[in-house]
């Protein structure tokens, strides 16, 4: 049995024992108890891929795209299942009409096949079932956002099935045209990357382009490239808070190493015009669009899920200027830091029982902690140094230049500046004025302890970059 | 241009997805979505039989599911959802059930002038290239300009036809696991989409997509 059967081991337990509802009292502490025994067992799988050997056999390998990803999605799991043993019983027991033990088991039940599926994707090197297991996670997720059963939840689950179930079958369809664009290259068609790349200078160009428009379609969709991005402000508003974490820290990624795969093959075979055309315009687009969309809300998780669009945007570009250790160094740092914010503003609704950013003011003095910690959080994602995200986006900014593409330098400056002041100006009033009378009380400190972990995590990414950790990722990029 | 059976199939089950957008009836569109299904069922078996005995056991298996899964079960939870929820009637959006079918009249056309950009020649078949592509439009179509939420389903299921009819016609040699994998997603999509929409006509007492606007800040 390949090592990579062990990545699945534990959140297939958790998903095993969320099928028991009598687990409902004791299943969120086991979960944060598993997941952090799954931090070591995880470095331990990936290891031998950075001294160069690849992890797996068949059509289930693990590269250094692969690892980076895994580890990342490892990260922000854990985050999200130890922050969900604290704050997901006691919303149980604040919630007026009680939820089930069978509803909150379930819970568990596809949050551990929703990790498993995020943990396959980047280790797949089929395109077919790439596609299945970037539909899959859309399937097990979808139950995750209506987990309040609110009307809003229902709203946001409906909007986020439909236009994300639309959207992969796009994805479908453009890999059926690359599977047939293998048609005159004399060897058997195939799905496999490796095989297609053996014969990739031979594909029919017309089909692999129009195949490779309808996959950005279909994962552009997922990842929330502008203008498909409507279903994201409303599922990761709605969505508990460690689903929130999941679906913009760990899913985002999934999309985009789909898009990352295909532009390397659709690079390999001559076609990598089309790669730049489209991704670095869309790229820019999404930033700009993303950040002028941010000056206007009022919602503190809308806007943390604004900035997930224009995070996307930013890695977009990376893949468009063919930067793997960009792609994984950005994602790293966004999906960080986005953990963080996402679980700071499950302890705000929580207590304050509301996301209103007006009726949030005054954290700073009703509870300090919370504010340094979002304060640290919100320069972070904004860019500031000296987190991870800071020198990231100066390097991706850097590459941008450095590739002659004027126009998404331009629009990522001017989108960077004014999603700095959006932020700073939102998160402003929630961290000072007049502090709000809590609904609910919680332990502040407990609470505050993950994204505390997660933003010291953001600072030394931010102070510990230098030429030999991008080496060693420029390295992981072309493994 | 001579048509095959296939093509000739293909060219019906576009034919079907037309009438659909002409059609208010809920279940009346469910019956032409079986039959569209239950078309391409057809198609799996002359691709089976064009394969010279080399697949034939395969094609038939996936002809069979195809059948069971897709233009038997699916329909049926449809219909079963929609008695359930008491609805009769979509009478559409943004344009009218006329104004639809001049535009999926428009949509076949543009598969038709689409053939050359899409088609694999080497595989044949090249209308049932273009006949795919005009049911990605239909299926769109068919989204955007009606009201209910479970004719939102119908629509994405029609774009997962034209999907499926261009793998069988055109991409020739992909592996049926996949293949299988696809109908089976789409089973599962269609009965967490049908649990939904059951969700929110119980919650919202409708399922009139263009009346859900708590969430549009």
């Amino acid at each position: 049995m390949s090592k990579l059967a062990f990545l699945f081991l534990i959140p297939v337990i958790i998903s095993i024992t969320g099928l028991i509802p009598q687990s409902a009292r004791w299943l969120p502490k086991f979960s944060a108890i598993l997941m952090i025994f799954q931090l070591p067992l995880v470095f331990g799988i990936c290891s031998p891929v950075f001294s160069g050997v690849e992890v797996g056999s068949g059509d289930f390998v693990m590269d250094g795209i692969g690892a980076a990803f895994t580890i990342i999605t490892t990260i922000i799991a854990a985050a999200a299942l130890i922050q969900g043993s604290m704050t997901l019983p006691a919303e149980r027991l604040a919630d007026e009409h009680k939820m089930s033990d069978r509803h909150f088991c379930l819970f568990y039940t596809l949050a551990g096949l929703f990790i498993c599926t995020m943990y396959a994707v980047p280790l797949t090197k089929h395109l077919g079932y790439m596609w299945i297991l970037i539909e899959g996670t859309t399937l097990l997720s979808a139950p995750l956002i209506d987990y309040h059963r609110s009307k809003s939840s229902l709203e946001a689950t409906w909007k986020y099935l439909i236009l994300c179930s639309v959207g992969i079958a796009f994805a479908l369809f453009g890999t059926l045209l690359i599977f047939a664009s293998q048609h005159n290259t004399g060897a058997a068609n195939s799905l496999v990357i490796s095989q297609m790349l053996e014969n990739a200078k031979n594909m029919d160009p017309r089909l692999l382009r129009l195949g490779f428009v309808f996959c950005l379609l279909g994962y552009g969709t997922k990842s929330g490239i502008f203008p498909l991005h409507n279903w994201l402000p409303d599922a990761h508003s709605e969505a508990p808070s460690a689903v929130s974490a999941l679906l913009s820290g760990a899913l985002l990624n999934c999309a985009l190493v789909a898009v990352w795969r295909l532009s390397q093959l659709v690079t390999a075979a001559g076609q990598g015009e089309i790669v730049r055309q489209l991704l670095i315009p869309a790229g820019g687009i999404t930033v700009i669009a993303a950040s002028l969309m941010l000056i206007s809300q009022h919602d503190l998780k809308r806007m943390l899920a604004y900035s997930s669009v224009e995070h996307t945007g930013l890695l977009t570009i990376a893949i468009g200027i063919g930067s793997g250790q960009l792609f994984m160094l950005h994602a790293f740092n966004h999906s960080i830091v986005k953990a963080a914010l996402f679980l700071m503003a499950g302890n705000l609704l929580y207590t304050n029982g509301t996301k209103t950013i007006n009726k949030l003011s005054g954290l700073l003095k009703s509870k300090p902690v919370w504010g340094i910690l979002l304060a640290a959080a919100a320069f972070a994602i904004a860019g500031s140094p000296p987190f991870g995200t800071f020198i990231s986006e100066w390097l991706l900014l850097k590459n941008i230049f450095s590739a002659g593409e004027t126009f998404a330098a331009l629009c990522v400056l001017i989108g960077l500046t004014i999603t700095f002041i959006a932020i700073s100006t939102h998160t402003g009033r929630v961290i000072f004025g007049k502090a709000q009378e809590p609904k609910r009380s919680a332990p502040v400190l407990k609470w505050a302890f993950v994204p505390m972990i997660l933003i010291i995590v953001s600072f030394i990414a931010g102070i510990s970059v230098n030429p030999s950790v991008m080496n060693l990722l420029t390295y992981l990029a072309k493994r | 241009m001579n048509l095959s059976q296939i093509d000739f199939l293909a060219a019906a089950a576009a034919a079907t997805a037309v009438m659909m957008c002409g059609i208010t009836g809920i279940q009346t569109q469910f019956r032409f979505l079986a039959l569209q299904t239950a078309l391409f069922s057809g198609i799996c078996l002359l691709e089976g039989f064009s394969s010279h005995g080399q697949h034939m056991a395969q094609f038939i298996i996936l002809a069979a599911v195809v059948l069971i899964v897709k233009a038997a079960g699916i329909p049926l939870f449809l219909m079963w959802a929609a008695n359930k929820m008491s609805i009769i009637r979509d009478k559409g959006n943004t344009a009218s059930p006329p104004v639809t079918l001049i535009m999926a009249f428009g949509a076949i056309a543009a598969g038709y002038f689409l053939i050359p950009q899409f088609a694999v020649y080497s595989a044949g078949n090249p209308v049932s290239a273009g006949m795919a592509v005009a049911l990605l439009f239909i299926g769109m179509i068919f989204m955007v300009t009606r009201r209910l939420a479970i004719s939102q389903v119908t629509g994405f299921l029609i774009i997962e036809n034209g999907i499926f009819l261009y793998g069988l016609t055109q991409a020739k040699g992909m592996p049926h696991l996949v293949e299988m994998a696809v109908v089976f997603e789409a089973l599962i999509a269609v009965l967490i989409a049908g649990l939904v929409i059951l969700r929110i006509n119980r919650n919202f007492e409708h399922i009139d997509v263009t009346q859900m606007r708590g969430l549009r800040h």
